[in-house]
């Protein structure tokens, strides 16, 4: 009993040693999210048989990013080198950046090699004047609508504001068919959803320089505008909607018009989807004063600060995002390439037309504020959007103070 | 006799020890990491989340206490099968707590939720869809609900063991003295259950103040942070922000309002004898 009890207090201690003494070859190890596909896998194997002097060590964490995110900063706190390879999504970047945990990437990653990715996905990268991560999921926020319906209106796909109001308005049927769906809850999606209004009015959170432009009015009219939907064509409960149920929603034909990431697009159209084949996609709408511009998703990689083996972790970072491994993450887990040239690679095309289509929308995504505090200006952001969108407050005061809040700490 | 002094020390030392490394240590550590004391008073949202949290807190426990109270004098009663309700009564209690919240975020969801299809049915509501989570006073409702739900069986279980405390020959004494029911459970029941009322209300004050996981799973402290309570806040000061010296200060904060929670059910009692 005794020694079962003693094996049992000793095995953590065995199990958690990094096991590279054993075989003699260079460890690279990184968390990520549970393979699905397993396109992740072959990549590793691929670039194994390649890099014999390499082992690339792939943790499959927990499917949540803000669990995977805690992980990541719990380690890179106490300045441990457990990853070498930090897998990250494009929000996290600064904040690690900002407390010196990752390592630049400006020798490795050339120009040259920059020119070859979609111009946000670099954007999304950089901070402080230099490049930190190597983006190879591409991602960005858009607009699904019901070509059947449109048609049989003879209304052409709305470009504007107005134009989708009054296009959800005339073609909705409530409460059995809403006009507009979206990321309403109080949470991170509804940055994204709030952002590309207001970029779509000509307004940022913040400017240029750096100075908080929450409060002025491009954001104040795309706040009011959003406001304005909810239940007259957006339904009341879409102020608790994430990704899933704004999906469910339109897949079940239950909605006319839906903001969502590109997943949504393969899952509307398996078989046995209600609207397979019936619906389009297209950049945001946009409002006067401004054109169609989309939230920044996506992942990528970067080089932990801690690392010992920096070079052997260049070396897969660099393989991963070669474009051939990236047909293959997309042919098999459904992952958007961040290369430019896969978009309009007849392979791609083939197999999935709409490609051309997302294009444009990606071509228009900017990442959300590169900022190290960013986790905590999306917070106030959430809570004015949340609190204007459910009638708590006017969108005017809501921002007037969210702005101060922001002006605060973030300028 | 000589004084128990040394040798009492000597062995109470490797458990002294041992607290000191779990909690004084750690506590220390707190002191020592919070700063940034000036942004408390000026901080809106603390005011908001200390708010949240004092209702949900009085909330739950005032429902909890009446609710946990009416089960266990039933519970207390003899009756035919009461050993499989105590066991069920336990139930909700047993479940994991994030697990149960992602129910109770089915059962809330305007979609497809269950309850607002009850109401429907029952006609009491036009529409199967009611956004529950979607304002302000029915989110903060359906975080209660939830709670009420979850750890009723807690206070059932301490008023218990307090009622089984509580001598037979008293009641006894009472009827024979022409004591009806209502006066007996006021001048026998409440008066001697008091000590273990009193020690439930503090355990289940100190629980509800500092509640995370029920929040984060049900609404994220949504909607506009109306749900959000401060241990919710100190998390994302911490983890998600990186600012560990003013979640340390908010930690000190709650920890002040925990001791008054305690001083405020603990001097009424201290005050009567």
């Amino acid at each position: 009993m005794r020694w079962i009890l003693a094996a049992a207090l000793l095995f953590p201690l065995v199990a958690c040693r990094k096991p590279e003494e054993d075989s003699g070859k260079t460890v690279i190890r990184f968390l990520a999210n549970p393979d699905v596909g397993g396109f992740a896998k072959d990549i590793i194997a691929r670039f194994e048989a390649e890099n014999p002097d390499v082992r690339v060590e792939m943790v499959e964490g927990p499917a949540a990013t803000n669990t995977r995110e805690d992980m990541y900063a719990t380690s890179l706190m106490a300045e441990e080198d457990t990853y070498d390879v930090v897998y990250m999504d494009v929000v996290w970047m600064p904040k690690f950046a900002a407390q010196g945990w990752l390592r630049p990437l400006d020798d490795f990653f050339t120009p040259e090699l920059q020119k070859q990715f979609l111009p946000g996905d670099i954007e999304g990268a950089r901070f402080r004047g230099r490049l930190y991560r190597v983006p190879v999921q591409s991602d960005g926020g858009m607009l699904y609508y019901r070509k059947d319906l449109l048609e049989k209106a003879g209304l052409a796909p709305p470009r504007t504001f107005d134009e989708l109001f009054a296009a959800a308005k005339r073609l909705q049927a409530p409460p059995d068919r809403w006009g507009f769906v979206y990321q309403g809850k109080q949470y991170e999606g509804l940055v994204c959803v709030f952002l590309e209004l207001v970029w779509g009015s000509g307004g940022d959170i913040l400017d240029a320089a750096g100075k908080v432009v929450l409060d002025a009015p491009p954001a104040v009219e795309a706040l009011r505008w959003l406001k304005g939907t909810v239940g007259t064509i957006s339904p009341p409960g879409v102020l608790t909607f994430q990704e899933e149920e704004a999906r469910h929603a339109f897949q079940e034909g239950r909605a006319v018009f839906m903001r969502n990431w590109p997943y949504a697009y393969n899952l509307m159209n398996l078989p046995g989807s209600p609207v397979r084949g019936k619906f389009g996609i297209m950049p945001m709408v946009h409002g006067p004063g401004g054109k169609s511009a989309a939230t920044l998703g996506g992942w990528g990689y970067g080089i932990s600060a801690f690392s010992k083996n920096p070079e052997a972790a260049w070396r897969f970072i660099e393989f991963s995002a070669r474009p051939e491994n990236m047909k293959l993450a997309f042919f098999k887990g459904g992952i958007l390439p961040s290369r430019t040239a896969l978009y309009t690679d007849p392979e791609v095309l083939r197999a999935v037309p709409h490609m051309k289509d997302l294009l444009p929308v990606l071509h228009a995504a900017k990442p959300r504020p590169v900022h190290p505090r960013y986790a905590r200006i999306s917070d106030v952001v959430q809570m004015a959007v949340s609190a204007a969108i459910s009638g708590q407050k006017d969108p005017q005061e809501a921002l007037e103070a969210a702005a101060r809040e922001l002006r605060s700490f973030a300028q | 006799m000589k004084k128990p002094g040394a040798v009492n020390w000597l062995f109470a030392a490797p458990a002294l020890a041992l607290m000191a490394l779990v909690s004084a240590v750690p506590i220390g550590q707190t002191f020592y990491l919070a700063g940034e004391f000036g942004r408390l008073p000026l901080d809106t949202r603390l005011r908001a989340v200390l708010w949240n949290t004092g209702v949900f807190t009085f909330w739950t426990v005032s429902l909890e206490l009446i609710l946990g109270l009416t089960i266990a004098l039933l519970l207390t009663r003899p009756f035919h099968g009461r050993g499989l309700v105590r066991a069920a009564v336990l139930v909700p209690w047993a479940l994991p707590t994030a697990i149960m919240a992602m129910a109770w975020r089915w059962i809330f969801n305007s979609e497809y939720g269950v309850l607002g299809d009850l109401l429907f049915r029952a006609g009491l509501s036009g529409s199967p869809h009611i956004p529950w989570l979607a304002s302000p006073g029915p989110a903060m409702a359906a975080c209660i609900l939830a709670d009420v739900w979850k750890t009723t069986p807690f206070m059932t279980i301490l008023l218990m063991s307090g009622l089984a405390g509580i001598p037979e020959e008293l009641y006894e004494a009472a009827s024979i003295d022409g004591a009806g029911p209502a006066r007996r459970f006021l001048f026998i029941t409440l008066p001697l259950l008091m000590p273990t009322i009193a020690l439930a209300v503090l355990f289940r004050a100190i629980q509800s103040f500092g509640v995370f996981d029920l929040i984060y799973v049900l609404t994220g402290g949504g909607p506009g942070g109306s749900t959000q309570t401060i241990a919710l806040y100190i998390y994302d000061s911490v983890f998600r922000y990186l600012e560990l010296g003013y979640g340390c200060a908010l930690t000190l904060v709650m920890a002040g309002c925990l001791l008054l929670l305690a001083g405020l059910v603990y001097l009424p009692k201290r005050s009567r004898g």
